[in-house]
C-alpha cells in the first residue's frame, strides 16, 4: 500500500497576498439554540468569523463549548436559530430543498468516528461513488476513473481494497475513505470535526499529512474542529478559541500560541502537554469546570473561572477588539495591549 | 493452568500465611523493589488460537517511583496493567512468569529463615495468587484507577457509599468513621462541597469529578502502588491538567509508587521517573524519562515522538509518519515486530527478534538490531530535581 503521497500540484498555494484574500465563508452572529424540556440551551451564542479561500481555520475548545455545533450549523445539519452564513456571497441559512442540496456540494464534512460514518454493508468503491451517483455527475468508466483516482490519492489501493466492505478496515483507513468520499464532488471547503481524535498518534500523523497534501492539491479551504491544541496548531493558518458558545480569541496560529491575549487561551495552552520532558510546567492550572450552557454567566462567559475578573466582566459582555493584524480578542482586560 | 502450577500456588499461599516450622519464610532484602515483574506473558485462549497480548515483560518498580507505560492501542499496555493487578480471569487466560509484590511481613521472628530486619518484607506472588488472596491486597496495597470513570462506578450507588465501602470492608471502620474519612478524601481530591457530593449518584457528576471520585476510592486505604490506566483520556485539557497535578501531589503525599499507563507521550513527559515503551506486547525501550526522550535508541520510539504534534512547534510542521499500522498480534512477524514499518530495517531484523540490551551511553534498555546512535541527554532544568524532595521511603 502506498502511504506517502507526493505533492504534484504545488503551484496552487494558499498563501495569497493579504489584501487580495477572498472570503469564502462569512459567518455573522450565528446562534444555535436547542429547546429541551422548556429550557433553552444556547450551544452557539452569536459567533462571527470569516474563512478565506485556501486557508485552514482551526476551532478549539473544550467539550460542550459549541465547536461541533458551529460546524454542523454551517453544514445546515443543525438549523441556525439566527444569524447569517454566506458561502461565496450566497446566504445559506434561508435555503431550502434543492437549492440547499446544490450548495452543500461545495461544503463537505468529515466526522469523528470514521467507522460509523461509513455504511458497513457497502463496498468501498460504492461508498466513494455515492455522491457522484446521487448527482449523476459521471457514469460508467468516467465514474470508475474518478473513484480510482480518489482512492489512490488517499492511499487506499483501489485494485486491492476497492471491493472490500467498510467494516474490514481499520479506523485510519476508514478515515481515508471518508476523505475520498468528501472529495468526490470537488468541494470548495471541508469541515473536519475531530477527524483524528479517535486515531493512534502514528495514524493521526499520516492523516494530518495527507490532509495537508490534499488541501494543496485541490486548493481546499478547511475548518478544522478539534480539542487537541497541538493538532490544531499543526494544521491551521488561523485559530479560533471557543468557550461556552462564544469566541474568546481568534488569530494567526503562531501569534495566538506565542502570545495569547485571552486568559482562557493562556490557561488552555498551559494545560496542553508536550511530549518533551523540558517543556515548561505551569503549576497554576485553571480550576473549576465550565458552567452549564443552560444558565450561562452574565457578561463575559469565562468570568466565573477567570482569576482577573472584575465587576465590569459581570455586567458587560466584552466585544471583539483587534490587537494586531487578524488577531482579535473578546476580553475587557486582554493580556497584550490593544492597538488603538 | 496446569496441575503443577496449582500445587505451586498452594505452596506459595501457605508460605505467606502459616509457615510450618520445617519450612521457614525467606524475607526480601530491605532494598527490594516494591514490584518485581519477571518474564510475564499473558495469553488469551480464543477460538482463533492463542493470542499473546503481553510477551516476556520484566521490570522492577521501586517505592516512591512513577513509571509510565506508553504504547499505541493494541500494544498490550492495558492487558499488562490488569495482569499486574491480578485482574485477569483464571479461565481462558494464561499468565506465565512472576509478579512479586513486596508486602510487609507481620509474623514472628522464629518463622523466618535468617535474621529479621527492622521492617521485614515478604514477597507476594500476584501471578499465581487465588482471588481470595488477591482480595487482601486489592485496595489496601494495590489500587487501580481505570480509564472510564462512568463504567467503573456503580450507577445506582451513591458515590459516598462507594468510597466508604472499601474503608468499612478493608479497614473495618464504623459507618460514621468511614463517612468522615470519605468526606475527607473527597476534599483531598479537590471536590467542592464534599458533603453534598457524598450523597450524589455518579451520573450527577461531570467526567472530571467522577475521575476524582475514582481516585478517592483508590486512595481510600492508603495503597502503596497505584495503577492508573489512561486516567485522563477523554477529559478536557484543563481538567486533565487538574487530575494529573492532583495525582502527582497525592503521590508525593502518600509516598506511593505509581504506574501511569497512557498512549499520550505528553502525559508521561514531565510526570514520570522512568518510561516503558511497548510495541506488540513487548517492551521495546525502557529507561529514565530523559534518556528515553532524548537518547532513545529504538526507531519506534523515535517514530512515535516524531509523529506527535507539539504545541511548541510552528504551525504546518511536517510530521514524520510511521507507514502501515500496528501489527495484528494474532500473526506477528518472525523477527522484530516493528521491522515491517521501520525505516532502518536490516536482513537480521526480519528473521531474528532483538532482546532488550543496555545502551552503552546511558545504560537504559532497548530492543533493536540497528539502533539509532546514542545522543547526549541535556541536563535537567532545576524544576526536575525539585521532585527529588521526599524520596525517603518512610511510610507507615
Amino acid at each position: 500500500m502506498k502511504l506517502e503521497l507526493t505533492v504534484t500540484a504545488t503551484e496552487i498555494t494558499p498563501a495569497v497576498e493579504e489584501n487580495e484574500r477572498k472570503v469564502l465563508l462569512s459567518v455573522e452572529n450565528l446562534k444555535v439554540e436547542f429547546r429541551r424540556g422548556g429550557h433553552v440551551v444556547s450551544a452557539v451564542a452569536g459567533v462571527s468569523f470569516d474563512i478565506y479561500e485556501g486557508e485552514t481555520l482551526g476551532l478549539v475548545g473544550e467539550s460542550g463549548c459549541g465547536k461541533s455545533t458551529t460546524g454542523r450549523a454551517l453544514m445546515r445539519i443543525e438549523k441556525p436559530t439566527s444569524g447569517s452564513v454566506q458561502l461565496d456571497g450566497v446566504e445559506m441559512t434561508k435555503m431550502k430543498g434543492r437549492q440547499l442540496r446544490l450548495t452543500r456540494r461545495k461544503l463537505q464534512m468529515i466526522f469523528q468516528d470514521p467507522v460509523s460514518s461509513l455504511n458497513p454493508r457497502r463496498r468501498v468503491r460504492d461508498i466513494v461513488a455515492e455522491p457522484i451517483d446521487c448527482w449523476r455527475a459521471a457514469k460508467g468508466k468516467e465514474r470508475d476513473d474518478i473513484v480510482f483516482e480518489l482512492l489512490t490519492k488517499v492511499g487506499i489501493d483501489p485494485r486491492v481494497y476497492g471491493n472490500r466492505y467498510a467494516r474490514q478496515f481499520s479506523g485510519g483507513q476508514c478515515q481515508r475513505i471518508s476523505i475520498a468520499r468528501a472529495l468526490a464532488m470537488k468541494p470548495k471547503m471541508l469541515i473536519c470535526d475531530e477527524m483524528v481524535s479517535a486515531l493512534d498518534v502514528s495514524i493521526q500523523a499520516q492523516i494530518l499529512n495527507l490532509l495537508e497534501d490534499l488541501k494543496k492539491e485541490y486548493g481546499l479551504t478547511l475548518l478544522f474542529i478539534a480539542h487537541d491544541l497541538a493538532v490544531v496548531k499543526n494544521v491551521s493558518d488561523r485559530v479560533a478559541v471557543m468557550y461556552l458558545g462564544r469566541f474568546c480569541e481568534i488569530g494567526p496560529s503562531d501569534t495566538l500560541y506565542a502570545q495569547p491575549a485571552h486568559p482562557y487561551t493562556k490557561f488552555l495552552l498551559e494545560a496542553a502537554l508536550d511530549a518533551d520532558p523540558d517543556s515548561p510546567r505551569h503549576d497554576e492550572v485553571l480550576g473549576g469546570e465550565p458552567p452549564s450552557p443552560l444558565n450561562p454567566p452574565s457578561g463575559c462567559r469565562f468570568r466565573t473561572r477567570c482569576p482577573q475578573a472584575t465587576d465590569l466582566c459581570a455586567s458587560e459582555e466584552p466585544q471583539m477588539q483587534t490587537l494586531s493584524e487578524g488577531h482579535q480578542v473578546a476580553c475587557h482586560f486582554p493580556l497584550i495591549p490593544v492597538r488603538r | 493452568m496446569s496441575a503443577e502450577s496449582v500445587d505451586e500456588t498452594a505452596e506459595a499461599v501457605s508460605a505467606v500465611d502459616n509457615a510450618t516450622p520445617s519450612k521457614k519464610i525467606r524475607l526480601l532484602p530491605p532494598d527490594a523493589p516494591l514490584l518485581s515483574v519477571q518474564n510475564v506473558t499473558t495469553s488469551f485462549l480464543t477460538p482463533r488460537g492463542v493470542v499473546t497480548a503481553v510477551s516476556d515483560v520484566s521490570f522492577d518498580l521501586y517505592t516512591n517511583e512513577v513509571v509510565g507505560i506508553v504504547g499505541e492501542s493494541g500494544s498490550g499496555k492495558t492487558v499488562l496493567s490488569r495482569t499486574l493487578m491480578g485482574l485477569q480471569p483464571k479461565r481462558g487466560v494464561q499468565v506465565d512468569g512472576s509478579i512479586q509484590f513486596a508486602t510487609p511481613f507481620t509474623g514472628t521472628a522464629d518463622e523466618v529463615e535468617g535474621p529479621m530486619d527492622e521492617n521485614p518484607l515478604v514477597g507476594f506472588e500476584i501471578a499465581r495468587a487465588k482471588e481470595s488472596e488477591l482480595r487482601k491486597i486489592w485496595g489496601t496495597d494495590i489500587a487501580m484507577v481505570f480509564q472510564d470513570p462512568m463504567t467503573s462506578l456503580n450507577p445506582v450507588v451513591r458515590v459516598g457509599t462507594q468510597i466508604s465501602e472499601g474503608l468499612r470492608v478493608r479497614l473495618g471502620m464504623s459507618r460514621a468513621n468511614a463517612k468522615k474519612r470519605a468526606i475527607e478524601l473527597l476534599t483531598q481530591v479537590g471536590i467542592p462541597s464534599p458533603e453534598e457530593r457524598y450523597r450524589m449518584f455518579p451520573n450527577q457528576l461531570s467526567g472530571g469529578m467522577r475521575q476524582r471520585v475514582m481516585i478517592a476510592i483508590a486512595l481510600a486505604c492508603n495503597p502503596r502502588l497505584l495503577l492508573a490506566d489512561e486516567p485522563t483520556t477523554g477529559l478536557d485539557v484543563t481538567i486533565q491538567a487538574q487530575i494529573l497535578n492532583l495525582l502527582e501531589q497525592l503521590q508525593a503525599d502518600y509516598k506511593m509508587s505509581v504506574i501511569l499507563v497512557t498512549h499520550d507521550l505528553g502525559v508521561v513527559a514531565t510526570r514520570t521517573d522512568r518510561i516503558i515503551v511497548m510495541y506488540a506486547g513487548r517492551i521495546v525501550e525502557m529507561g529514565t524519562t530523559r534518556d528515553v526522550f532524548y537518547s532513545h535508541r529504538m526507531p519506534y520510539t523515535e517514530a512515535l515522538l516524531g509523529s506527535t504534534p507539539k504545541v511548541a512547534d510552528p504551525s504546518h510542521t511536517r510530521l514524520t509518519t510511521i507507514p502501515g499500522r500496528p501489527p495484528d498480534i494474532l500473526n506477528l512477524p518472525q523477527g522484530c515486530s516493528f521491522a515491517p514499518r521501520c525505516k532502518y530495517v536490516t536482513e537480521k531484523c526480519l528473521s531474528e527478534r532483538p532482546e532488550l540490551t543496555p545502551s552503552e551511553a546511558t545504560g537504559h534498555f532497548f530492543a533493536c538490531w540497528n539502533p539509532i546512535p546514542a545522543r547526549a541527554v541535556p541536563v535537567a532544568s532545576p524544576r526536575a530535581s525539585a521532585n527529588e524532595i521526599g524520596v525517603d521511603s518512610d511510610r507507615d
